[in-house]
C-alpha cells in the first residue's frame, strides 16, 4: 500500500492542482493565525525579558520601588546587609529624543564604577573624565548608526519638562549580553542622569548580587525587612512574572482569537479533504473491490492529509512571521501605551514555536481528515463506485446534531449560571460552547432553510433548494463561515460598543479646552514631570478661564489581602478637588456625586476605578490601602468611578492628600479651561509660541481625543488581522465546497445540460449556490455574533478587565460586514461556477457502468 | 416535402485512446420521417449511446452531418444546440435521472424552469403529464419514494414536457423489472404517438424492439438496417 501511496500521491496533486493549493492554504492559513499570535505573545514578554537582561543581568535581585523612584539614602543600607557581594544604583528616565516624533530613549543611569558589566563597544579612554563631561552619554552602536552619530556628536533629549543636552562619549552594546536588547538604551553616569533628567536623591532600583553561599531568598526577605514597606525585592523571574501579569489578559484574549481562526481552519481542511475525496471515490471504491482493508484506505487518507498538512505548514510558517511582523509595531504600541513597558524592536522566534505550528498544521490537517477519512473507509465498495447517491447520511442526522449542539448551548449556560460566575474563565467555557454548539446547528439550518424555498426557475431559489441536498458538504462550509462570521460580528459588535463607552465616557471626563503635557509622557508615563515654574505660568495663562493640576505616579495597592500579597500596581492620580464642577471628570458608577467630591476634598476619601471595584471587590464605604514611602496607607473610598485609562487599576484623590501621603512632588499634567466662545486650537498655537524653548505637547480637547481613539483603535489593530484571516478561510471553504459540489454532482450538472440548461445557467446557479452558503453562514453567524458579543462584554471582560460596556450597534460597520461577507461569497463561488459550467452533457452517458 | 425528424449522412465518430484511434460510429447514414418510432440494438460498446448523444446534439460527430429537421447540429455553435436540445428534443435515460432534492411534480417541471417558461402553463402541462401517467397524485411525493417503474414514467413525462419533436431514450428499461419494462415501453410508445413526437430508442430487448416501427442493429460502429 505505501508503494501504492507513493505513486497515487504525485498524480492527485497534479491533476487537482487548484484543489490541493486551497487545502494547503487552509492549513497555511490557520497555521498563521497561530503563530502570527504566539510570536507576538512571546515577544511582548520577551522584550521585557530582554530589557531586564541586557539591564540587570548581572543581578540576583533587585530592589524596585513600590513608587517610580525612591530615595538613594537607602543604598548604604542595601550594602550593608550580609550576604550581599556587590549593589549598585540605577536610575531609568524616558527620554523623548528632540526633533523624532514620539522617539524615546531608554536612559540609565549607573556608577561607571560600580562592579556592573557594561558592555563597552568602544570604552572610552578616560572613564573618570568621560563622566566628569557633562551630559556624557553612552548609545548603542544601532543607535549612532541610524542617527548618524559618532563620538563628540550631541543630541538633545526632554524628560518631562526638562531638557538636556547630551554627549555621545562611547558606545555600549547591549546585544552582546541578549539579542533582544534594545537599540535605544542610553547609558550615563547616575549622577548627572539625576541631575539633568531625574531626580537628585531618587533613584529607580538598586541591583544586587548575591554572596556566595548566601540563599537569595533568605537575602531578599532580610532586604525587605531592613529597607521597609516602601521597596520591592525581586528576583529577575518574579520582575518577569509581574510582567506577564500586567499582560496576562492581553495576550490571553488574542491566543483565544487565535484559537477561533484554527478552529475555523480545521473546517476547512476538513472541506478540502472531502473534496480530494471525493475526486478520488471511484478509487477507493476500486482498492476496496480489489481487496484493501478499511484500515487501509483511512491509513491512505490520513497520510496524505499529515503530507498536506506538513506542506501547509511549510508555507503557513513564513507567512504566520509576515504577518507577526506586519503587526509588531501597533502591538508594541500598546504595551507601551497601556502597559507601559518595553516596545518590541525585533521578534526571536523560539525553537518550540516551531514545534507548535507543526503540530497546529498537522495536527489540525489530521483532526480536519479524520471524519471523512472515516466515512469514505466505512462506506460499501459499490456506493463509491455508483454515479448518483440519492442519500445523505447526514440529512438523517441533522436532527439529532442540532439537539446535540442545544444541549452543549443550554448546559454551559446552566453551569455558568450555577458555577461559572465566579471563576474566571468562565466566559471562555461559554465561548467554547458557542463554538461547538453553533457548527451542530448548522446541518438542519441549511437543510430547513433550503426546504423553505420554494422552487420556480432555474435560477437563484433553484440554488438555495440544493444546498439541502449535499448536506455533509455545505453544512461544513456553512458552519465554517458561520464561525468566522461570528467571530467577526462578535469582535465588531465588542470593540463597536466599546468605542462608543469610551466616546461618551471621553465626553463626561474629558472636559477642558487645552491639555498639557511633557513630550516625554508618552512613554514615560507619571515620569514625566513638569517643573514647578512651568506648572505655574502655565496655570496662569491669561487665556484660561480656570486650570486642573494633575499627579501621578503607580503604586501599590488593594484591598487588605492584596496588600498581603504584595498589592496591585495601579495608577493613583491625584487632582485638585476643589476645583468647581471638577467631579463631572470622573463619571461615577457607584457613590453619589456630590457626596464623593466633599469627602474626597475634604476628608482625604479616595474615588476608585471600576476595575478596582470588580477585580479587587472594593466599594463605596470599604478602605483602598497602598504602600507608602513609610508604610501601609489606608484611604477611604467614598465612590466608584468609570475609568478605561488601564485595566490595572486607578484611584483619583485631592493633590493635598496625594502630597500627604507619598510626598511632595512635580505635577504632570495641567488641564486649562477657556471661557466659553474662545477657539481652543488659537489658545493651543499661543501657547506653543509662548513655551517653545520647552518640550512639551500641548493639545485642544479635540486633539487629545483624536489621540486617545487612535490609540484605541491601535489596540485593536491585531483583531483585525484574525478576523480578516478567519473570514479569508472560511470564503476559502467556500469555493472548495463548491468545487466539491461541482465534481460530486457532475451527472446532475451534465442533466442540466442534457435537459437544455446554457453555460451561464449552470453558473448562475453555482454562483448561487455560494451566495446562499454566504447568505446561511451569514445568518447563522450573525446569531452566533451577538452571543459572543455578550459573552465578551458581559463576562469575559468583565472578568479580566473590568470595564463596563454598553451595548451599542455600530450598524454602519455591520451593514458594511453583510455587504462584504456576501460579496466574498459570490466572489469565492466564481471559480467553481465556471468549472462547473464547462461540464459537458457526454458526461451524462455511461457506456461501462 | 417535410424535412425527416431526424437524419445523418455518411457520420462518423471517432475516439482518441491510448494506444490508437477508436471508431464509435463509422459512416452511418440515415432518415427518419416525423412520428417514426425506431429501435436500436446492438451490444455494449456498439456506438448506440454515442449515437443518441450526436442525435440529441450532446455530442458533435467527427464526419458526417447530424440533421434534426432542417438543422444541420454540427454547424451549430455548442450554444445554439443547447437550445435546439431544450426546445425540441426529449431525453429519457436509463438510470432515470430525477433530482433528489426535488418534488416529483418539480422533477417534471425541470425542463420548463431550465427555458424560463411561465409557472402557469407549466404546471397545467405537468398535471397533464403525470395523469397520463397515473401517477397525479404523487406530484408532491419525493422521488426517493416511488418504485423503478414509477421513476421512469416521470422521467418519460419530463422528457415529453415542452412537446419534443424529437424523442431520444437509453436504455429506458435498462433499470426494471421485466413487467415494468414492458409497461413503460407502451407507456412511452403511446405518449410518444400522442404528443406527435418521432422516437428512438436504444435497447437490449429484442421483444422490446420489435414494438418499434423498425429495428436497426448497430455492430462495432456500423449501422444494419433491415
Amino acid at each position: 500500500m505505501i508503494r501504492y501511496a507513493r505513486k497515487a500521491l504525485g498524480a492527485h496533486l497534479r491533476a487537482g492542482r487548484s484543489l490541493f493549493t486551497l487545502t494547503v492554504l487552509g492549513v497555511a492559513l490557520g497555521v498563521a493565525s497561530v503563530l502570527c499570535i504566539q510570536i507576538i505573545n512571546r515577544n511582548a514578554l520577551a522584550a521585557f525579558e530582554g530589557a531586564l537582561q541586557a539591564v540587570s543581568g548581572d543581578a540576583d535581585l533587585s530592589v524596585l520601588g513600590r513608587a517610580p523612584t525612591f530615595p538613594d539614602s537607602l543604598y548604604p543600607a542595601v550594602l550593608a546587609e550580609p550576604g550581599v557581594q556587590a549593589a549598585w544604583p540605577m536610575v531609568r528616565v524616558d527620554a523623548a529624543l528632540a526633533g523624532r516624533e514620539a522617539f524615546f530613549l531608554d536612559v540609565i543611569g549607573l556608577d561607571i564604577f560600580a562592579p556592573v558589566r557594561v558592555p563597552w563597544s568602544e570604552p572610552p579612554a578616560d572613564i573618570a573624565a568621560a563622566v566628569a563631561t557633562p551630559g556624557w552619554a553612552a548609545v548603542t552602536p544601532e543607535l549612532a548608526q541610524e542617527m548618524g552619530w559618532r563620538p563628540g556628536d550631541a543630541f538633545d533629549v526632554s524628560s518631562g519638562s526638562r531638557r538636556a543636552r547630551l554627549v555621545v562619549g562611547a558606545l555600549v552594546d547591549f546585544k552582546r549580553l541578549t539579542p533582544l536588547a534594545s537599540r535605544k538604551l542610553v547609558v550615563m553616569d547616575i549622577a548627572q542622569a539625576q541631575a539633568l533628567l531625574g531626580t537628585p536623591g531618587r533613584i529607580t532600583q538598586i541591583d544586587v548580587q548575591v554572596a556566595a553561599g548566601t540563599a537569595p531568598a533568605d537575602l531578599a526577605e532580610r532586604l525587605r525587612r531592613r529597607l521597609g514597606p516602601g521597596v520591592q525585592v525581586l528576583t529577575p523571574e518574579q520582575r518577569t512574572t509581574q510582567a506577564a501579569g500586567l499582560l496576562g489578559a492581553f495576550r490571553l484574549n488574542l491566543t483565544a482569537l487565535s484559537l477561533i481562526s484554527l478552529f475555523v481552519g480545521l473546517f476547512l481542511v476538513h472541506t478540502s479533504t472531502q473534496a480530494a475525496l471525493v475526486r478520488r471515490r471511484m478509487e477507493f471504491g476500486l482498492l476496496r473491490s480489489l481487496g484493501a482493508t478499511r484500515g487501509q484506505v483511512f491509513t491512505l487518507i490520513l497520510t496524505e492529509a499529515a503530507i498536506l498538512g506538513a506542506l501547509g505548514v511549510a508555507v503557513g510558517l513564513p507567512l504566520g512571521y509576515w504577518a507577526a511582523r506586519a503587526n509588531v509595531g501597533v502591538v508594541s504600541a500598546t504595551l507601551t501605551n497601556l502597559y507601559l513597558l518595553e516596545g518590541i524592536e525585533r521578534l526571536v522566534l523560539p525553537g518550540w514555536l516551531y514545534g507548535l505550528a507543526a503540530a497546529v498544521g498537522i495536527g489540525g490537517a489530521l483532526a480536519g481528515a479524520v471524519l471523512p477519512a472515516l466515512d469514505v473507509s466505512r462506506r460499501d465498495t459499490k456506493s463509491l463506485l455508483a454515479a448518483f447517491t440519492l442519500h445523505e447520511r447526514i440529512g438523517t442526522v441533522a436532527r439529532p446534531l442540532a439537539a446535540a449542539g442545544l444541549a452543549i448551548l443550554a448546559a454551559a449556560a446552566a453551569w455558568f449560571v450555577a458555577f461559572g460566575r465566579t471563576w474566571r474563565p468562565g466566559g471562555f467555557v461559554l465561548g467554547v460552547a458557542l463554538l461547538t454548539g453553533l457548527p451542530l446547528l448548522t446541518p438542519l439550518v441549511v437543510q430547513r432553510g433550503a426546504r423553505l424555498v420554494p422552487v420556480r426557475g432555474f435560477g437563484f431559489r433553484y440554488s438555495l433548494r440544493g444546498l439541502g441536498v449535499q448536506l455533509q458538504t455545505t453544512a461544513f462550509a456553512v458552519a465554517a463561515l458561520g464561525v468566522a462570521v461570528a467571530m467577526l460580528i462578535g469582535i465588531t459588535l465588542m470593540v463597536g460598543s466599546f468605542r462608543r463607552t469610551v466616546e461618551l465616557w471621553v465626553d463626561r471626563s474629558v472636559r477642558a479646552d487645552i491639555y498639557v503635557s511633557a513630550a516625554s509622557f508618552r512613554s514615560g508615563g507619571n515620569q514625566a514631570t513638569l517643573d514647578d515654574s512651568l506648572v505655574a505660568a502655565l496655570v496662569a495663562y491669561p487665556g484660561a478661564q480656570a486650570a486642573d493640576r494633575l499627579r501621578g505616579q503607580f503604586v501599590w495597592a488593594g484591598s487588605r489581602a492584596d496588600l498581603a500579597r504584595g498589592g496591585r500596581r495601579i495608577n493613583v492620580g491625584g487632582v485638585d478637588a476643589s476645583l468647581e464642577g471638577g467631579i463631572a471628570r470622573f463619571p461615577l458608577l457607584r457613590g453619589d456625586q456630590d457626596r464623593a467630591i466633599r469627602l474626597m476634598r475634604d476628608s482625604g476619601a479616595v474615588l476608585v476605578g471600576e476595575t478596582l471595584y470588580r477585580k479587587a471587590g472594593l466599594d463605596v464605604g470599604d478602605t483602598l490601602f497602598a504602600f507608602g514611602p513609610h508604610g501601609a496607607l489606608a484611604f477611604p473610598i467614598s465612590g466608584v468611578f468609570y475609568d478605561y485609562t488601564t485595566e490595572g487599576g486607578s484611584a483619583a484623590m485631592d493633590l493635598g492628600t496625594f502630597a500627604a501621603a507619598f510626598g511632595p512632588g512635580p505635577i504632570t499634567n495641567v488641564a486649562l479651561y477657556l471661557p466659553s466662545g474662545t477657539a481652543a486650537e488659537r489658545a493651543v498655537d499661543d501657547l506653543k509660541a509662548r513655551f517653545a524653548d520647552r518640550p512639551l505637547v500641548v493639545r485642544s480637547n479635540r486633539a487629545l481625543r483624536a489621540e486617545i481613539f487612535r490609540i484605541f483603535d491601535q489596540t485593536f489593530a491585531v483583531t483585525r488581522i484574525l478576523q480578516a484571516m478567519s473570514l479569508l478561510i472560511a470564503t476559502c471553504g467556500i469555493t472548495l465546497t463548491l468545487l466539491i459540489l461541482a465534481r460530486e454532482r457532475l451527472s446532475e450538472l451534465a442533466l442540466y445540460r442534457a435537459l437544455g440548461a446554457r453555460r451561464r445557467q449552470i453558473f448562475r446557479v453555482f454562483v448561487g449556490k455560494g451566495l446562499g452558503m454566504g447568505a446561511l453562514g451569514f445568518v447563522l453567524g450573525a446569531v452566533g455574533g451577538l452571543a459572543l458579543a455578550f459573552i465578551l462584554i458581559f463576562v469575559i471582560n468583565r472578568a479580566y478587565f473590568g470595564w463596563t460596556i454598553r451595548l451599542h450597534w455600530p450598524w454602519a460597520a455591520l451593514a458594511q460586514q453583510a455587504v462584504t461577507i456576501l460579496a466574498t461569497a459570490g466572489l469565492a463561488s466564481v471559480y467553481p461556477a465556471l468549472r462547473a459550467s464547462r461540464t459537458p452533457a457526454t458526461d451524462l452517458s455511461r457506456d461501462d457502468l | 416535402m417535410d424535412a425527416p425528424a431526424l437524419a445523418f449522412r455518411d457520420v462518423s465518430k471517432v475516439y482518441d485512446a491510448s494506444g490508437g484511434s477508436r471508431y464509435a460510429l463509422r459512416g452511418v447514414s440515415f432518415e427518419i420521417p416525423a412520428g417514426r418510432r425506431i429501435a436500436v440494438v446492438g451490444r455494449s460498446g456498439s456506438g448506440k449511446s454515442t449515437l443518441l448523444n450526436l442525435a440529441a446534439g450532446i455530442d458533435v460527430p467527427t464526419g458526417g452531418s447530424v440533421l434534426v429537421g432542417d438543422a444541420d447540429l454540427g454547424a451549430l455553435d455548442e450554444g445554439v444546440r443547447t437550445r435546439l436540445r431544450r426546445d425540441g428534443i426529449g431525453l429519457v435515460f436509463q438510470f432515470f435521472y430525477l433530482l433528489p432534492h426535488l418534488s416529483v411534480f418539480d422533477n417534471v417541471a425541470l425542463p420548463a424552469m431550465i427555458a424560463g417558461d411561465a409557472p402557469g402553463a407549466t404546471a397545467a402541462r405537468v398535471r397533464e403529464l403525470l395523469g397520463k401517467v397515473d401517477l397525479a397524485d404523487r406530484g408532491t411525493d419525493p422521488v426517493q419514494k416511488l418504485s423503478g417503474g414509477e421513476m421512469q414514467r416521470v422521467a418519460i413525462c419530463r422528457a415529453l414536457l415542452r412537446r419534443p419533436r424529437l424523442l431520444l431514450a437509453d436504455e429506458p428499461t435498462g433499470n426494471l423489472d421485466d413487467a415494468s419494462s414492458r409497461m413503460v415501453m407502451d407507456l412511452m410508445l403511446q405518449l410518444a404517438a400522442d404528443e406527435g413526437s418521432t422516437l428512438v430508442y436504444v435497447t437490449h430487448s429484442r421483444e422490446l424492439a420489435a414494438l418499434a416501427d423498425e429495428t436497426w442493429a448497430l455492430h462495432s460502429g456500423v449501422l444494419e438496417r433491415p
